[in-house]
C-alpha cells in the first residue's frame, strides 16, 4: 500500500494540535488564512468563533465597509418608535481589541472574487489570498420587480430593506402621515430578507398612528403570496389593538401591481386604483448580494445553494455562503438564521485547518415580532441536514388569542434575545 | 529507526494519546460546541437583560433538571421546549459540565 507520507505528517501535526500540542514551526508554514466578507449577522459570528475559538491558529480578515453596523432586525422597532436608532448601531472595535491577534478588520468592499487564485479583490486595490473564503454579503434588491419602480425611485418611494438612511427615511414619513392619510406597503414574494418583517413594521406603523391621534389614518398592504408568516397571530391583534388599520390583500384579490408612480405617490393594481398616497413603502424581491453572484455561486437574480453539513457552496468546496445570500432551505432569511449557520462554518473550517473536532451540523432559529407594546409573537425551529437542504425536524409558532402575560414575556425575550445576539456577533 | 520512520512513530504515539485525551475531555468539547448555539440568546458573558435567563455557572445537576423539564413539556416556552427536545442526554449532560465551568464575566 502506497503510504502518501505528506498526508501523514499532516495528519500527525493535526493531531498534535488537537491536544494543544505545539505544532512545529519548522516547516515554516505561514497560518492559515480565512477571509470573511460582510460583517453582518452571518460575517462577523463565522469571524468572532473562528478567531475565539480557535485561539489564533487561524488568521482571519473581515471585510465590511461600512464603519459601524446598522442592524436590519429590530429596525422596525426603531420605526415604531421602541428603540433610539443608537440603540441599533453596533462598532467594530471590540473584534479588534479582543481578538487582535487573530482577527484583522478591513475597511473596504470586496469588489470580486478569483475563485482559481483564492484571492478577494478590495475597493482599496488590496488582493487578499485566503485558504477558505466566507461570504455574508446579505441580500440585493431586484429595482426592476415592481412595475414602475425604479432606484431613481427609492427615495420617494422607500423600502427600508436595507438600513441606514432607508430606515430614517421610512420612519420620516410616517411622521409626515396625516391623519386620514393612507400608506400603501407593496409586500415581496417569497424567498426575502426576514419574512415577517413587513407586517411587523405594518403594525408599527399603526402603532406610531394611533399614538400620535391619527386612528382613521390606514395602512393597505398589497402582498405578492397569498400568505404569510404568523399571520393568524398577526391578524387577529390588527384587529384587536388596532381596529380596521391595516388591511391586507392577497394577490387573486388585488389581481397584481400594475404600476407605482413616485411622482405622484399612486399605486394601480388590478383591483383598485390608490391615489395621493401619503407614502408608499416598496419592498421589492431579493436576490443574494452582488459579489455572492458574480463570484459565480449563485444564478443571475437568484440565491446560492450550500451544502446543508457544512455550509459550503456547493460549486466550491474553499468557499462558505451564509446568511440572507444563502438557500437554507427550511430556515427563513433573518439574523438568527445566519448567526446559527456561521457557528456550523466556523466549526467545519476550524475543522479543516487545524484538525479540532468535526461534529454534526444543527441549526436553530427563532423571530420575534412586535405588534404592540407588550405584545410580541414569535416563529421558529430547530432544523438538520436531511436529503441534502437543511429541514426543519421542529417548529413553533404564536397563536392567536395567547395571554396578555404572554404576549409581554416574548416581548421581554426579543429585547434579551437582541442584546445577547449582537453580544454574539461583536464582543 | 531510520529517519522516515519518525513521521509514522509521531503518528501512532499522538493516536492512542489522542483516544486517552479524548475520553476525558469529550463531554466538554461536545458541550461547548453545542454552547454555540446557546449564545445568540443566553449572553455568554453571563450578562441577563429582561427575559432570557443567564445559565453561566449553573450546577450541572440544575442544568440538567431544567432542559429535562423543558424537553417533558412541564415548563413552558416553546422555544426551549424545541430546543430541548432536539438534544439527547449525553449532549445535555455535556452542556451541563460545560456551562457548570464557566465563571460570569466581572
Amino acid at each position: 500500500m502506497q503510504i502518501d507520507r505528506r498526508n501523514l505528517v499532516a495528519s500527525g501535526l493535526a493531531a498534535a494540535a488537537t491536544l494543544g500540542l505545539p505544532v512545529p514551526a519548522v516547516l515554516g508554514q505561514a497560518r492559515p488564512r480565512v477571509v470573511v466578507v460582510g460583517g453582518g449577522a452571518g460575517g462577523a459570528t463565522a469571524a468572532r468563533y473562528i478567531a475565539k475559538d480557535g485561539q489564533g491558529a487561524i488568521a482571519v480578515t473581515l471585510v465590511e465597509e461600512n464603519e459601524a453596523y446598522q442592524s436590519c432586525f429590530h429596525s422596525n422597532l426603531y420605526i415604531g418608535g421602541f428603540r433610539s436608532y443608537d440603540e441599533i448601531v453596533h462598532r467594530y472595535a471590540a473584534l479588534a481589541a479582543n481578538y487582535g491577534a487573530a482577527l484583522t478588520l478591513a475597511r473596504a468592499r470586496a469588489t470580486a472574487i478569483d475563485r482559481e487564485r483564492k484571492e478577494v479583490a478590495l475597493s482599496t486595490g488590496q488582493r487578499l489570498p485566503y485558504d477558505r473564503l466566507v461570504l455574508s454579503p446579505g441580500i440585493d434588491l431586484k429595482y426592476d420587480s415592481v412595475p414602475g419602480w425604479s432606484k431613481e425611485s427609492e427615495e420617494a418611494m422607500p423600502h427600508g430593506w436595507k438600513p441606514g438612511r432607508q430606515t430614517r427615511l421610512i420612519r420620516e414619513r410616517l411622521e409626515r402621515v396625516p391623519d386620514g392619510g393612507l400608506i400603501v406597503m407593496i409586500a415581496p414574494p417569497n424567498p426575502y430578507r426576514c419574512p415577517p418583517g413587513p407586517y411587523e413594521r405594518a403594525s408599527m406603523f399603526a402603532h406610531v398612528l394611533k399614538q400620535a391621534g391619527k386612528a382613521r389614518a390606514k395602512i393597505v398592504i398589497l402582498d405578492a403570496k397569498e400568505s404569510f408568516s404568523k399571520q393568524a397571530a398577526f391578524q387577529a391583534d390588527w384587529e384587536k389593538r388596532y381596529g380596521g388599520m391595516i388591511e391586507w390583500l392577497g394577490p387573486k384579490v388585488h389581481g397584481g401591481i400594475r404600476s407605482v408612480d413616485s411622482l405622484t405617490n399612486s399605486v394601480e393594481t388590478g383591483f383598485e386604483t390608490y391615489l395621493d398616497c401619503a407614502f408608499v413603502n416598496v419592498i421589492p424581491a431579493q436576490m443574494a448580494g452582488e459579489i455572492a453572484r458574480s463570484a459565480g455561486l449563485a444564478p443571475a437574480g437568484g440565491y446560492c445553494t450550500i451544502d446543508p453539513e457544512t455550509m459550503k457552496s456547493v460549486s466550491d468546496p474553499n468557499v462558505f455562503v451564509l446568511g440572507d445570500a444563502c438557500i437554507a432551505g427550511d430556515m427563513p432569511k433573518s439574523a438568527f438564521s445566519a448567526n446559527s449557520q456561521a457557528k456550523v462554518a466556523a466549526m467545519v473550517m476550524r475543522h479543516e485547518l487545524t484538525g479540532s473536532r468535526a461534529f454534526p451540523a444543527r441549526y436553530v432559529n427563532t423571530c420575534w415580532s412586535l405588534i404592540d407594546t407588550d405584545d410580541a409573537i414569535k416563529v421558529g425551529g430547530r432544523y438538520e441536514p436531511r436529503d441534502g437542504r437543511i429541514a426543519a425536524t421542529e417548529t413553533f409558532v404564536s397563536a392567536p388569542g395567547e395571554s396578555e402575560e404572554l404576549r409581554r414575556q416574548t416581548q421581554a425575550e426579543n429585547m434579551s434575545w437582541y442584546a445577547a445576539i449582537t453580544a454574539d456577533m461583536f464582543s | 529507526m531510520r529517519a522516515g520512520d519518525l513521521p509514522c512513530a509521531a503518528l501512532a504515539l499522538a493516536a492512542v494519546l489522542m483516544v486517552q485525551a479524548r475520553a476525558a475531555a469529550a463531554d466538554v468539547a461536545l458541550g461547548e460546541y453545542l454552547a454555540a448555539e446557546c449564545a445568540s440568546c443566553h449572553q455568554a458573558s453571563g450578562r441577563r437583560q429582561g427575559g432570557i435567563p443567564a445559565i453561566i455557572g449553573l450546577p450541572a445537576d440544575q442544568f440538567v433538571a431544567l432542559m429535562e423539564a423543558y424537553r417533558r413539556g412541564q415548563r413552558d416556552n416553546q422555544v426551549m421546549r424545541t430546543i430541548a427536545a432536539g438534544l439527547s442526554a449525553d449532549e445535555i449532560a455535556a452542556l451541563a459540565a460545560y456551562y457548570a465551568g464557566l465563571k460570569p464575566a466581572e
